[in-house]
C-alpha cells in the first residue's frame, strides 16, 4: 500500500509540473497582443554564428519583439555559422570576417551579401594575482605566449614594456577557442602582422592548431577559463570581459601607442578605411594613431533574393526590418555595449545594399 | 589426531594483514562514496539556490544583459522529446525481446540478433546522434533540418538496446510451466506469448523500459547534431527544441554568474527528475516476483 | 472444483480455439522476426554509411595514415588523429587504473566483509553514481574538481617529478582530471560486475578455506579473488568501453588542445570531444566532416572491439566458475601452510 502510495504520489508530481509549465504558456516569445510598428506580420529569424557579435544579436533581439519579430541567435563561432547557412538551416550567419572566396562557393542559394553591423574589441584579458588593468603588450610578445615561448609573467619580454610594474613568478595558461572562430581570425591576423614565427607557423584562420593552452567554446567560454584559472590570458570580445570585469592590456598599435580598448579607441579603428565593393571591410591593425590595434568588425551575412533562398514572404522582410533597426537605433544600443558605431563612409553603402535586398525580384521590405 | 595440533593460531603479523586489508577495503569504499557525496552537496547547495517559480516557467531569454530567464523550454523539450523516443524504443525493444526469448532460442539468426543487440549497448551515443546527423539532418529529411524527432530517434536507438536486453532476461524468468500449461490449454501460440507470459512479465518489462528513459534523459551528445538549440518553447516536434542536457551543456561554460547558477538549477532538476524515474522503476521491480 | 466450473475455464476466453486465431501465429511471428531483422539491418547500414562518408578522408590520408599521423590541423586542412587517439587511450587508462582498484574493493567489501542490513543501501548508493548524467559531472568537474585540485596536484607534480609523464605546471583542465571523472563514472558498472561474478564463487570453496583457519583476508584472498580474476577483466574492460566512449564529460574538462601532451596535467583532446567541439563547422567542408566521421568511425570499432573482448572474458569467468564447483584444487587435506602463506 505504501509503495503504492508513493508511485501514485510520483505520477501525479510529474503531470502537475506538465500542466504548470504548459499552462502559463502566454509568456512565450512569440505571439500575444503587443503593439506593432514596423513590420505588420510576425516574423522568426533563425541566424548563427559568431559569439563576437552575440551580446549585439540579443539586446537588438529582445529589442526588436515589440516589432514582433523575433531573432534566434544561435553562438556557435563565425565558422559554424557560415556553415549553417550553406547549409540552409539558418536564415541569416554572423560572422566577423569578411566572406573568403571559398565561403562564397559554398554559399549557394544566391549571391551572398554581407552587412557590416558593427565594430568591437578583441581585448587579450588576463587574471593575474597582483597584475592591475592596463599591462602594456605588443604583437610579439602576445604572439611569443600564445607560442609558448613567453611562459612566465615576470618574463624579461614582457617586463621590458612594463617599466616599474611588478610582475609575480606565475605561469601563464593560455586560453584559445576550441571552435571555429572569426575572433580567432581577427587575433591571429593582429598576431601575423608582428611575429614572422607566427605566421609561418599557425598562421591566420579561424580554426588553427594551437601550439599551447586550453581550448574553449565561444568567446563566453574563453571568458569563463580566463576567469576560473589564475595566470590566465585570453582573446575576448570586450562586451564579454567588461561583464566580468576583467583585466586587459594595452596593446602596441601600428602608430607605436599603446592604445586601451574603448568606445573611442575602437571607433577611431574604423575610420577612414577602404569599402571594397562586396563590403568586405577589415579594421584590424588599424594605422590610425588613436585606434585600438586589435579591433574586428562582424557582418550579418545571407543572400540578395531572400525568398528565392528559402525565406517566407514574412520573415524576408522581418530581415530587412532587423537590419534597418541595426543599421539605425541599433547603433546606439551598441554603444552601450561598448560596440563602436559604423562611420558614415561604411553606413551608407551597407543601408544600399539593405535597401537592394530582394524577395523573389521585388523589394523585400515589407 | 587433535586440531590444535592442525591448525596453528592465527600469528599477530596475519591478524595484522588481515585488519590492513579489510581496513584498506572499507577505506576504498569510503573513498568511492566521496564522488556521491560531493556531487549531492554541490547540486544541492549550488543549485537550489537556483530554485523559484520563474525558473520553471520562464523560458531562457538569451539576452546578454539583463534577465537570462529559467528552463522553461528545457523541460517540456526533454519531455516531448523523450516521450516521443520512448514510444518508439519500448514497442520495438520488447518485440525484440519477446522474438529472442519465445522463438529464437536456438536459430543461427537469433544468435547474431543478440549478439548485435549486444554490440548497441557499447556504442557510444555520439556515434548515434553522428548516424543520425549523416542520414537524417543533413538530408533535410521532413523538411526540417535539427528537428526534435530526429534527437527522438537518436535516443531511441540509445534506448532499444538497454530494453531489449533487461526484457530478454526478465522474460526468460517466467517459467516455462505457465507456458505449457497455456498451449495445453489449445491457446494459440500469440496469444500465449502475449496474454500470460508478457502480462507476468509487466513489472520487469516496465523497469527496464524506466531504466531506459532515465538514461536517455540526461544524454547529451545525441542531442547535439539532431536538435541544436532555440531559446522558446516549441510543441513542434518538426522543429528545433530546448532539452535540460543541451541547455546546461551551454550554460557551463559561460562566464556569467547567472548562467553558472541556471546550469546548477537546471542539473539539479535533470538528476530529481531521473532519480524519480529510477525510484519507481525499482518499486516496480520490487513488487515483481521476478525480481 | 466442480465438472461444470472446470469445463466453464476449459471454454473460457483465454483464446478462441478457432482457425482464425491460429492463423494469426504465423503473422504474429513474422512481425516479430521482422522487428528483429530490424536491427541487424540498422546497424549494418549505419556501418556501412559511416564509412561510406568516412571514405574521403581514409583514402587521403590512408586508414593508417589517418590513425597514426600526429597531426590534426583543421586550417591546413590535415587530419591526423593519433593526438586524439592517444588522448582518449590516456584517459582511459587513467580511469581504469584509478577506478578498478576502487570499485573491485567496494564489491569486495560489499559481498565479503559488510553486515548485511548495509549491503542493500551500499549498493544503492554505488550505483546512484550512474544516474547522475555526464553533462552533470562535467559541470561538477569544472566548478568543484578542478580548483580543488589544482594546488594539491601541482604539489604532487613538483614533489614526483622524477616519475615519468608527471611534471609540468597544472593549468585547470587536464588528462588527470578527464582521467578522475571517468574513473568516478566506470565505479558502478565496473563495481556491479565484479559483485556479481564474485556471487557465483562456490561458497564451498570460502567456507573450506574459513574452516582451515585462514582470516577473512587471507579467504578473500585464496578463494574469491582467483575464481573472480577473469571476471573483474571483464568487468575493467566493460569499464574501459565506457571510458572510451565518454563524450561529454570528457570535452569539457580535457582542455580541448590537439596536440600530445608530455605529463598527465597536460591539456589533450579524444575522439569523441573532436566531433563535439567540431562538427558544426565542418558542415559545408567535405574532408573536414568526412575526418570527422572516420574518428567517429575509430571509436565505434574501438568500443566493439573492446566491448566483445570483454563479453568473451567474462561469460568464459562465469562458466568456469560454473565448473569450478567439481575442480576444486582446495581439499580438506591441503596443509594449512600452503593455504596461507606465513613468514
Amino acid at each position: 500500500m505504501h509503495r503504492n502510495n508513493l508511485l501514485a504520489i510520483g505520477a501525479a508530481a510529474l503531470v502537475s509540473v506538465g500542466f504548470v509549465a504548459c499552462g502559463s504558456d502566454d509568456k512565450s516569445s512569440d505571439g500575444g497582443s503587443s503593439t506593432t510598428s514596423g513590420a505588420s506580420t510576425p516574423a522568426t529569424l533563425n541566424g548563427a554564428g559568431s559569439t563576437f557579435a552575440a551580446p549585439l544579436y540579443s539586446e537588438w533581439g529582445s529589442k526588436l519583439k515589440e516589432q514582433d519579430i523575433t531573432v534566434n541567435y544561435q553562438p556557435v563561432g563565425s565558422g559554424a555559422g557560415i556553415a549553417q547557412l550553406a547549409q540552409g538551416t539558418v536564415d541569416f550567419a554572423g560572422s566577423d570576417p569578411a566572406l573568403t572566396p571559398e565561403d562564397v562557393k559554398t554559399l549557394t542559394k544566391g549571391t551572398p551579401v554581407q552587412i557590416p553591423i558593427a565594430f568591437g574589441a578583441i581585448t587579450a584579458s588576463y587574471n593575474v594575482d597582483g597584475v592591475e588593468a592596463g599591462l602594456k603588450l605588443d604583437g610579439a610578445t602576445l604572439a611569443d605566449i600564445f607560442l609558448g615561448t613567453v611562459k612566465k609573467w615576470n618574463d624579461p619580454a614582457i617586463a621590458k614594456l612594463n617599466d616599474g610594474v611588478t610582475l609575480p613568478d606565475t605561469a601563464i595558461t593560455v586560453v584559445h577557442r576550441s571552435d571555429s572562430s572569426g575572433t580567432t581570425k581577427g587575433f591571429t591576423q593582429f598576431l601575423a602582422a608582428y611575429s614572422p614565427t607566427w605566421n609561418d607557423g599557425p598562421g591566420v584562420d579561424k580554426d588553427i592548431k594551437w601550439p599551447v593552452g586550453t581550448g574553449a567554446k565561444g568567446n563566453d567560454g574563453v571568458a569563463a577559463a580566463v576567469k576560473q584559472t589564475d595566470g590566465a590570458i585570453g582573446y575576448v570580445e570586450q562586451a564579454y570581459a567588461l561583464q566580468n570585469n576583467f583585466t586587459f592590456a594595452d596593446v602596441k598599435n601600428k602608430s607605436g601607442a599603446f592604445v586601451a580598448p574603448t568606445l573611442e579607441s575602437t571607433t577611431a579603428a574604423g575610420a577612414g578605411i577602404d569599402v571594397p565593393k562586396d563590403l568586405g571591410i577589415s579594421v584590424i591593425d588599424s594605422p590610425n594613431p588613436e585606434a585600438y590595434p586589435i579591433a574586428s568588425q562582424t557582418f550579418a551575412i545571407s543572400y540578395d533574393d531572400l525568398c528565392k533562398a528559402g525565406m517566407s514572404k514574412a520573415n524576408a522582410a522581418g530581415y530587412v526590418a532587423f537590419l534597418d533597426y541595426a543599421l539605425g537605433e541599433g547603433q546606439n544600443v551598441a554603444k552601450e555595449l561598448s560596440y563602436a558605431p559604423l562611420p558614415d563612409d561604411v553606413k551608407t553603402p551597407a543601408q544600399a545594399a539593405v535597401d537592394a535586398l530582394t524577395c523573389n525580384g521585388a523589394p523585400a521590405k515589407g | 589426531m587433535s586440531t590444535t595440533a592442525i591448525l596453528p593460531t592465527i600469528s599477530k603479523r596475519r591478524r595484522r594483514a588481515d585488519m590492513l586489508a579489510r581496513g584498506t577495503l572499507g577505506f576504498f569504499t569510503a573513498i568511492a562514496l566521496v564522488p556521491l557525496g560531493l556531487i549531492i552537496y554541490y547540486l544541492l547547495s549550488k543549485g537550489l539556490g537556483a530554485w523559484s517559480w520563474d525558473f520553471f516557467t520562464t523560458d531562457p531569454t538569451g539576452s546578454f544583459l539583463g534577465t537570462q530567464g529559467g528552463i522553461k523550454s528545457a523541460i517540456l523539450g526533454t519531455l516531448e522529446m523523450v516521450a516521443l523516443a520512448t514510444i518508439i524504443a519500448v514497442p520495438i525493444g520488447i518485440g525484440v525481446a519477446i522474438y529472442l526469448v519465445e522463438f529464437g532460442q536456438t536459430s543461427r539468426f537469433a544468435a547474431i540478433v543478440r549478439y548485435f543487440v549486444d554490440v548497441m549497448t557499447g556504442v557510444p551515443s555520439i556515434v548515434f546522434g553522428l548516424f543520425i546527423y549523416t542520414t537524417l539532418v543533413v538530408a533535410g529529411t521532413g523538411g526540417s533540418s535539427f528537428a526534435g524527432w530526429k534527437g527522438s530517434l537518436a535516443l531511441a536507438l540509445l534506448m532499444l538496446p538497454v530494453i531489449t536486453r533487461s526484457g530478454e532476461v526478465v522474460l526468460q524468468l517466467v517459467p516455462q510451466s505457465l507456458r505449457e500449461a497455456a498451449l495445453a490449454l489449445g491457446t494459440p501460440r500469440w496469444v500465449v506469448t502475449m496474454k500470460v507470459v508478457v502480462r507476468t512479465a509487466i513489472p520487469g518489462l516496465v523497469t527496464g523500459s524506466l531504466l531506459a528513459v532515465a538514461r536517455a534523459m540526461g544524454e547529451t551528445a545525441p542531442l547535439l547534431f539532431t536538435v541544436a538549440v532555440v531559446n522558446g518553447t516549441t510543441f513542434n516536434l518538426n522543429e528545433r527544441m530546448n532539452s535540460l542536457p543541451i541547455q546546461i551543456f551551454q550554460d557551463v561554460g559561460q562566464a556569467n554568474d547567472q548562467l553558472v547558477e541556471r546550469a546548477w538549477g537546471a542539473a539539479l532538476t535533470l538528476v530529481v527528475l531521473i532519480l524519480i524515474l529510477t525510484l519507481v522503476a525499482r518499486l516496480i521491480s520490487r513488487r515483481s516476483q521476478f525480481s | 472444483m466442480e465438472a461444470s466450473a472446470i469445463k466453464a475455464r476449459l471454454t473460457a476466453p483465454l483464446g478462441e480455439r478457432s482457425g482464425r486465431a491460429r492463423a494469426a501465429d504465423p503473422a504474429f511471428k513474422w512481425l516479430l522476426t521482422g522487428l528483429a531483422a530490424l536491427i541487424l539491418v540498422l546497424i549494418a547500414f549505419f556501418f556501412f554509411f559511416l564509412a561510406g562518408k568516412a571514405e574521403p578522408a581514409f583514402s587521403k590520408f590512408g586508414v593508417l595514415g589517418f590513425i597514426f599521423d600526429n597531426d590534426w590541423n583543421v586550417s591546413k586542412s590535415i587530419y591526423g588523429a593519433l593526438p586524439l587517439l592517444v588522448g582518449t587511450l590516456i584517459t582511459s587508462v587513467l580511469a581504469l587504473v584509478i577506478g578498478v582498484p576502487v570499485a573491485v574493493a567496494t564489491a569486495l567489501f560489499v559481498t565479503e566483509m559488510c553486515p548485511a542490513r548495509f549491503k542493500s543501501p551500499l549498493t544503492v548508493l554505488i550505483e546512484l553514481l550512474a544516474a547522475v548524467p555526464s553533462v552533470v559531472y562535467g559541470l561538477w568537474g569544472i566548478f568543484v574538481l578542478v580548483p580543488f585540485l589544482k594546488e594539491p596536484s601541482q604539489w604532487f607534480a613538483d614533489t614526483f617529478d622524477f616519475l615519468p609523464f608527471v611534471g609540468g605546471t597544472v593549468a585547470g583542465p587536464n588528462y588527470f582530471i578527464a582521467g578522475l571523472i571517468l574513473a568516478i563514472m566506470i565505479l558502478p558498472i565496473v563495481s556491479a560486475i565484479s559483485r556479481e561474478v564474485m556471487a557465483t564463487v562456490p561458497t564451498d570453496h570460502k567456507e573450506a578455506a574459513l574452516a582451515l583457519g585462514a582470516t577473512r583476508w587471507e579467504m578473500i584472498k585464496t578463494a574469491v579473488l582467483p575464481y573472480s580474476r577473469r571476471g573483474i577483466t571483464g568487468a575493467a574492460m566493460l569499464g574501459l568501453g565506457r571510458a572510451i566512449g565518454e563524450t561529454i564529460a570528457v570535452v569539457l574538462v580535457i582542455g580541448n588542445s590537439p596536440t600530445i601532451g608530455k605529463q598527465i596535467f597536460d591539456q589533450g583532446y579524444s575522439l569523441a570531444a573532436v566531433i563535439a567541439n567540431e562538427f558544426g563547422e565542418a558542415a559545408n567542408d567535405p574532408l573536414h566532416s568526412s575526418a570527422l566521421i572516420a574518428a567517429g568511425l575509430v571509436l565505434f570499432v574501438l568500443t566493439l572491439v573492446v566491448n566483445a573482448l570483454a563479453r568473451w572474458v567474462v561469460t568464459r569467468a562465469e562458466k568456469k566458475n560454473g565448473k569450478a564447483f567439481t575442480g576444486s584444487t582446495i581439499t580438506a587435506q591441503t596443509p594449512i601452510a600452503t593455504v596461507v602463506s606465513e613468514s
